[in-house]
């Protein structure tokens, strides 16, 4: 692997929850503004592990997180940082589409109002356009902002998850199988826009497509029953995996 | 009078056994290789039972009705011989289906359409009685409008019945007390069933909501007589004595505040028990959304649950409201039978169900405008909770389909 800005560092992060053990001693480094991708079969805890970055394992009551995971050489599971920070940067878009039951408009100037990002409406309106235009969306959502994002198509949907996501003007984007619920031609974009997300983030993706996998991510990570099994460059695993059972994974004898 | 109960008996057992006969014979008839049956044998001896009981009893019961309403006059026949009838129907009826039962009949079709009808005919009955309802109404009002003119009625001031005549007979000094007392009731009951729904369906351990739940339910299996005891004896001295009186503002143990107190807590479950079942049918999906955006918990809530729920909201706070104007035991006990036009809330007033009681209990005669206005009032009641409810239909129907 080329050596690059670590963003995330995950050390020896174990998942509880109630008595199953979901993570196993995780240790794991991601660049900054690249693609990750965790792969694996259903189970392994590819999504639990991405919802330890944003904490969001938080809001579940059974479950317990040890180990340090580090943002910048920050750890995000010390006392003193408030979860509702942490998430403002790092944000994550869901397997399924969610989005509010509030115009197109108001879906993405959510993040920034609570935050308090812009001073007047001028300055909510630009950030509004600045983020549908990075999720590809306002050329179609231009003409009705103030209609029901609700009224979207499924992939229109999920790119408002991220515009919503990115008007928040996170570091991380986690992603959670974000094209699970969509047809080929609005993943095909979905695709196109992770690939145009990298320049400014550091992108996670949890994907049950091994080709979209390799087509999206810089680095892929293989995690089979709550072990991260083998982590390297995309291409090198795709092509020549070290362990046995990425190699079986991929190849489609196991998951 | 006709006679029910002989007739009935004698279609139930012409049903019963047409049923048996029938399958009994569908059976035979392919030597018992049910596999060439068009259907299960049952619904050979099902499609005889109704062909047998249903015309029947409708004509049995249609009749009985008409002769009960129109008087014994407008019966063409005698009893025996109508009895005649409908046991003959029934007979015909099997005899008929009887002979059409053979194994080629499609008669789980034929008997899944009598349930239909059977189902059909029960929600119809609930429409009807409605119509029947609403047309009753309709017809002593208008004896009450020829009696009485309708310009005192709805824009007069003054209550004041007379059974020696001369009555001046006013719904607004009613509707008044009605609105305002409902009013009250809805300031206590909307916001803090509100909380309770959202403490207990966001914040409350499944534990504590387990437990916490039922209990606020049991309110609402209280009987309203012994909320108004509630009001009477306790809460109704309590005002005049801690609150009315220091601040001269009468002395009277019934009054709105009375009234309106105990009935926002009895409408309390109502709100916090539908908003909570409407708070947990909002998606996990949307609070993870606002939660992953760096919103805090009660900035979900606010910006987030609450608006999705809302329809639901408007809906439990509309049906808190239609009960809170309909309530009648409470306002007797809590804030008196004064019908009068006040703004103090420590005053007695009283409401339109109230005064539809006292107009029809003791001597009433049918005939003089002081009995046939309770007509009038409950047909007014009924077109206000209408409205009511369809404006809530109109709102709920609004948002969801902003919703979905």
């Amino acid at each position: 692997m080329t050596k690059l800005p670590i963003k995330i560092s995950a050390r020896n992060v174990d998942v509880f929850y109630g008595a199953t053990h979901a993570i196993k001693s995780v240790n794991v480094e991601i660049a900054d503004k690249m693609v990750t991708s965790f792969i694996g079969p259903s189970g392994c805890g590819k999504s639990t592990f991405l919802r330890c970055i944003n904490r969001m394992n938080d809001t579940i009551d059974v479950c317990r997180v040890t180990g340090d995971i580090l943002i910048d050489a920050e750890d995000i599971y010390d006392r003193r940082v408030d979860p509702v920070q942490l998430r403002a940067k790092v944000g994550m878009v869901f397997q399924k589409p969610n989005p509010f039951p509030k115009s197109i408009y108001d879906n993405v100037a959510y993040g920034p109002k609570i935050h308090g990002m812009a001073r007047n409406k001028l300055e909510l309106d630009e950030i509004v356009e600045k983020s549908l235009r990075r999720a590809a969306l306002w050329d179609e959502a231009k003409d009705r902002l103030q209609e029901p994002g609700t009224g979207l198509s499924g992939g229109q949907q999920q790119r408002l998850c991220i515009a919503r996501a990115v008007a928040t003007e996170p570091e991380v984007l986690l992603m959670d199988e974000p094209c699970s619920a969509l047809d080929p031609i609005a993943t095909a974009q979905i695709e196109q826009l992770i690939d145009e997300l990298r320049s400014s983030y550091s992108v996670v993706i949890v994907t049950h497509s091994m080709a979209q996998a390799s087509r999206v991510s810089d680095r892929t990570a293989f995690f089979h029953l709550g072990e991260l099994v083998e982590y390297g460059d995309t291409s090198h695993i795709f092509t020549n995996p070290s362990d046995k059972r990425t190699e079986s994974y991929i190849t489609g004898r196991i998951g | 009078m006709v006679s029910l109960s002989f007739p009935f008996g004698v279609i139930l057992v012409l049903a019963v056994i047409g049923y048996l006969a029938a399958r009994r014979k569908a059976i035979s008839m392919v030597q018992g290789n049910l596999r060439q049956l068009q259907a299960l044998p049952q619904a050979y001896g099902q499609t005889v039972f109704f062909t047998t009981f249903l015309p029947a009893m409708v004509i049995l019961l249609g009749w009985a009705f008409v002769v009960r309403i129109m008087g014994p006059s407008y019966a063409l026949v005698s009893d025996g011989q109508f009895q005649a009838f409908v046991i003959f129907t029934a007979a015909a009826g099997l005899m008929l289906s009887y002979s059409r039962t053979k194994p080629s009949q499609r008669a789980r079709a034929i008997s899944e359409r009598w349930i239909m009808g059977l189902l059909m005919a029960a929600s119809a009955l609930a429409i009807l009685t409605t119509i029947g309802i609403v047309v009753s109404m309709l017809s002593e009002s208008a004896n009450f409008f020829r009696q009485h003119s309708w310009s005192d009625f709805f824009f007069g001031t003054v209550w004041a019945p007379n059974f020696r005549g001369g009555s001046e007979l006013s719904i607004l000094p009613l509707l008044w007390g009605t609105l305002y007392i409902s009013f009250i009731s809805l300031i206590i009951a909307v916001p803090v069933g509100l909380y309770a729904a959202i403490y207990l369906s966001e914040y409350a351990s499944p534990s504590l909501r387990s437990v916490a739940k039922p209990a606020i339910e049991v309110l609402a299996g209280i009987p309203t007589i012994v909320y108004g005891l509630f009001a009477l004896i306790t809460v109704g001295p309590m005002l005049r004595d801690f609150f009315a009186q220091p601040m001269g503002l009468g002395s009277s143990s019934s009054s709105v505040m009375t009234a309106g107190l105990v009935m926002g807590v009895m409408l309390i479950p109502f709100v916090s028990s539908l908003s909570d079942d409407i708070i947990n049918a909002v998606p996990q999906a949307m609070r993870d959304g606002s939660l992953g955006l760096g919103a805090t918990k009660s900035e979900t809530i606010r910006q987030v649950v609450v608006p999705a729920a809302l329809p639901g909201i408007v809906g439990a706070v509309l049906l808190a409201a239609s009960r809170a104007i309909g309530e009648t035991m409470i306002v007797v006990l809590g804030a008196g039978a004064a019908a009068r036009f006040d703004l103090n809330p420590f005053e007695a007033m009283t409401t339109v169900t109230v005064k539809i009681v006292s107009q029809l209990t003791g001597d009433t005669d049918f005939a003089s405008p002081e009995t046939l206005v309770a007509f009038a009032l409950g047909l007014s009641l009924f077109v206000i909770t209408l409205g009511l409810n369809i404006v809530a239909l109109v709102i709920v129907r609004k948002y969801r389909e902003q919703y979905e």
